[in-house]
């Protein structure tokens, strides 16, 4: 049997800021080289499909314009995602794609941007950017440890209701608030996080959860994946890492420098 | 600024002149100890001593103060309008080595000053930095502003495009009346500018000899700059600049003051028509490649506002070779280097499909490191455009402190891992590198500015290539 997953592209031109497509990659060619296939629909703006029918939405980040843009637009879209989250369809959702899921977001002026209420957060506008190197210890499954990489660049601080989990605890770096601790959200088989890097291609044991989220929406049952050989995807999830911890405790990666005073 | 002059006292003079000589010292033992061009040493040091340095020289100058600003294309635009300046008998003080931050550009006023701060020049040309221009600016008190583009472009250090543009507009904004502004009309940002400045001059492109019809993936501004709608292109030349319209509230491309009309694209050079206030001017540009066309553009519009003869345009376009790094030919034994320094997406698209105009497979030593003029931030590799290349590449070696990130990028753009060698070290990586290109062949370098210096410091001392600040 020929297995494929279909993928949903939300805002692919719209919300591109920060080579956030290097997900979209890293899904397709970890799919392919185990031989499955991957067919990748880009939504836009004023576009309306019925979301259920993926098994795999993205969802990018970008800069406040373009967040308004695609605030102003998800209205008629919103039921048909809550419905595609509601039956677990995967999702990955970074920065603004993150903030757009929840309740809302608050910029530091002008009007809140209204969010779809997907999942129970809510963001607002914190005084400090967060930009730096971060990691974050995760657990899926009771017992297994894993460490995402990425970088950050969000000023947003976001604050999750109980009914939604973190992705993971904060080992360096900023995370959701800078308060308590924790990165990202989980709810469902909805997955959101403030790293860029992208997240995916340094992280592939992420990757595959995702691929694996998919298959199981797709075909109904959960099936392991042919395990790949590690590569230069691991040791840049440990060089990232290093970094990471290395520059633990600040905000900036590049702190102010004399001559910008 | 006239009134410094009289208004500064003994003290704020042995001051100054002490800050000069420092900062000529620092630059002397630098190249003498050849830890480099010293081409910001000097200004730290100087302003470590006198922080108001660049102002007093300024303050005595009666040269005509013009800075270079935006993503891409500031050094060679700087090049070419020096060019053209010195064609025209005018003496030319400008920091020619892309060190243009505010140190860098400090440099300039102590390399190019005596011990009592003034300066034998008719044109000062200061290019600086998008994020450092509001600070220069109120220094310097610049007689032109030319904005090159404006692309995504470090994000890590500046934030936000659009933050960086508000500076830009700021700057512009603040500009005396009897300044001008030379602003690429293709782009939709920069060309809305204009409305912040009393005087303008827009140049671009108008031709159907280049150019597509829809944006490449890595373009930036796409959107209406008034009212957010997505905008329309009758043409687009590279990534979001080109004849723009917006649909919604009808922003469009204004007309060009200085616009190139025909484009002729070869390996090493450019064949070049443009329409200006001059009159219909012709050259053969030095240069290959269609954004050293805008750079052109450019450089010919603030030359027009500066009103420099125009009689010596062609030859100093003619004479022109690529600058330090910027897809510069090197002859490494019986091996040939192409050395590109590539800062991001666009220049590394641009780049490619400059190769890519070249025949035969690409052998590729590819090198990025997070340093504080490269970033810490690479996701931007991912806005490459890698895909297109990577069935060309036999083998290729990833080098810097972020080789392994390069490595798994361009694995991801479809270079399988076992044609891909890692090795972090430079020197290393450039030995490999050589010695599986053959004979006669061609390898092709691309990496951000650290890294290319370092490189290119390697050459240097192999005799393959003169030290950049001999130039």
């Amino acid at each position: 049997m020929n297995t494929s997953i279909r993928i949903g592209h939300l805002y692919s031109s719209l919300l591109s800021v920060a080579g956030d497509r290097g997900n979209l990659f890293a899904l397709q060619r970890r799919s392919q080289w185990r031989g499955i296939g991957t067919e990748v629909t880009e939504i836009g703006v004023d576009e309306t499909p019925d979301f259920t029918q993926f098994d795999l939405i993205l969802f990018h980040g970008g800069q406040d314009k373009e967040m308004d843009v695609a605030a102003r637009d998800l209205g008629p879209k919103a039921e048909s995602l809550r419905a595609a989250v509601e039956s677990d369809v995967a999702v990955l959702a970074v920065c603004a794609g993150y903030q757009l899921l929840g309740h809302y977001y608050q910029p530091s002026r002008g009007p809140r941007f209204e969010g779809i209420g997907a999942l129970d957060v809510y963001t607002e506008a914190g005084p400090i950017r967060f930009m730096n190197h971060i990691a974050v210890e995760c657990e899926f499954a009771q017992g297994s440890r894993q460490s995402l990489v990425g970088f950050e660049n969000h000023s947003g601080r976001t604050y999750r209701g109980q009914s939604v989990g973190p992705l993971g605890r904060v080992l360096a770096g900023g995370g959701n608030n800078g308060e308590d601790g924790t990165e990202g959200a989980i709810y469902r088989q909805v997955y959101c996080t403030y790293m860029h890097g992208p997240v995916l291609p340094k992280n592939p044991w992420f990757t595959d959860h995702l691929i694996r989220q998919a298959l199981r929406h797709r075909y109904g049952e959960a099936s392991e994946l042919e395990p790949l050989p590690a590569g230069s995807e691991e040791r840049a999830h440990q060089a990232a890492l290093q970094l990471a911890m290395r520059s633990k405790g600040k905000v900036t990666a590049i702190e102010a420098t004399p001559w910008r005073a | 600024m006239g009134t410094m002059k009289q208004a500064m006292g003994p003290i704020a003079s042995a001051r100054l002149t002490l800050a000069l000589s420092s900062g000529k010292l620092a630059g002397r033992t630098a190249r003498a100890l050849r830890m480099g061009g010293g081409t910001s040493l000097p200004g730290m040091v100087a302003r470590r001593i006198d922080p108001l340095v660049l102002r007093k020289v300024i303050g005595r100058t009666r040269a005509a103060k013009v800075i270079v600003t935006g993503s891409n294309g500031k050094t060679t635009t700087c090049r070419m309008l020096a060019a053209i300046a010195a064609a025209g008998g005018k003496g030319v003080v400008q920091n020619r080595t892309g060190s243009n931050l505010l140190q860098g550009v400090t440099t300039v006023a102590v390399a190019g000053a005596n011990l009592r701060g003034e300066m034998r020049a008719d044109l000062l040309l200061f290019e600086v930095d998008e994020a450092t221009v509001a600070a220069a600016a109120a220094e310097i008190q610049p007689d032109m502003i030319l904005v090159t583009n404006l692309f995504r472009d470090q994000l890590d250090r500046y934030g936000e495009l659009y933050s960086v543009a508000g500076a830009l507009e700021r700057s512009i904004r603040a500009l005396p009346e009897t300044a001008t502004a030379i602003l690429n009309g293709d782009d939709p940002m920069v060309a809305s500018f204009a409305a912040d400045a009393s005087r303008w001059l827009l140049f671009g492109l108008r031709t159907a000899e280049v150019g597509t019809a829809v944006p490449e993936h890595a373009a930036d501004t796409v959107r209406c700059v008034r009212c957010q709608h997505d905008l329309d292109y009758a043409k687009v030349y590279i990534s979001h600049l080109g004849d723009f319209r917006c649909p919604n509230c009808g922003y469009a491309r204004q007309p060009l003051g200085v616009a190139v009309t025909g484009v002729r694209l070869g390996l090493e050079g450019t064949g070049v028509t443009l329409q200006t206030p001059y009159g219909e001017l012709r050259f053969d540009l030095g240069l290959p490649g269609l954004h050293n066309v805008y750079n052109a553009a450019a450089a010919v519009a603030a030359a027009q506002a500066l009103g420099l003869p125009a009689e010596g345009i062609p030859a100093a376009m003619s004479s022109l070779r690529p600058a330090f790094g910027r897809l510069e030919p090197i002859a490494a034994g019986d091996r040939q280097v192409l050395l590109s320094f590539v800062k991001n997406p666009i220049s590394y698209n641009t780049t490619l499909r400059t190769i890519l105009q070249r025949p035969g497979p690409k052998a590729i030593l590819a090198a990025e490191s997070n340093t504080v003029v490269d970033g810490e931030d690479f996701a931007w590799l991912w806005d490459v455009d890698l895909e297109e290349v990577a069935p060309l590449i036999p083998w290729m070696v990833a080098s810097g402190s972020k080789a392994e990130e390069v490595a798994m990028r361009y694995k991801y753009a479809g270079v399988s891992e076992d044609r891909i060698e890692v090795i972090p070290g430079l020197a290393p990586a450039l030995d490999a590198a050589l010695a599986r290109t053959p004979p006669g062949e061609t390898l092709y370098i691309l990496a951000s500015y650290t890294p290319t210096r370092e490189l290119r410091k390697i050459m240097e001392t192999r005799g393959w290539v003169r030290p950049f600040w001999q130039e």
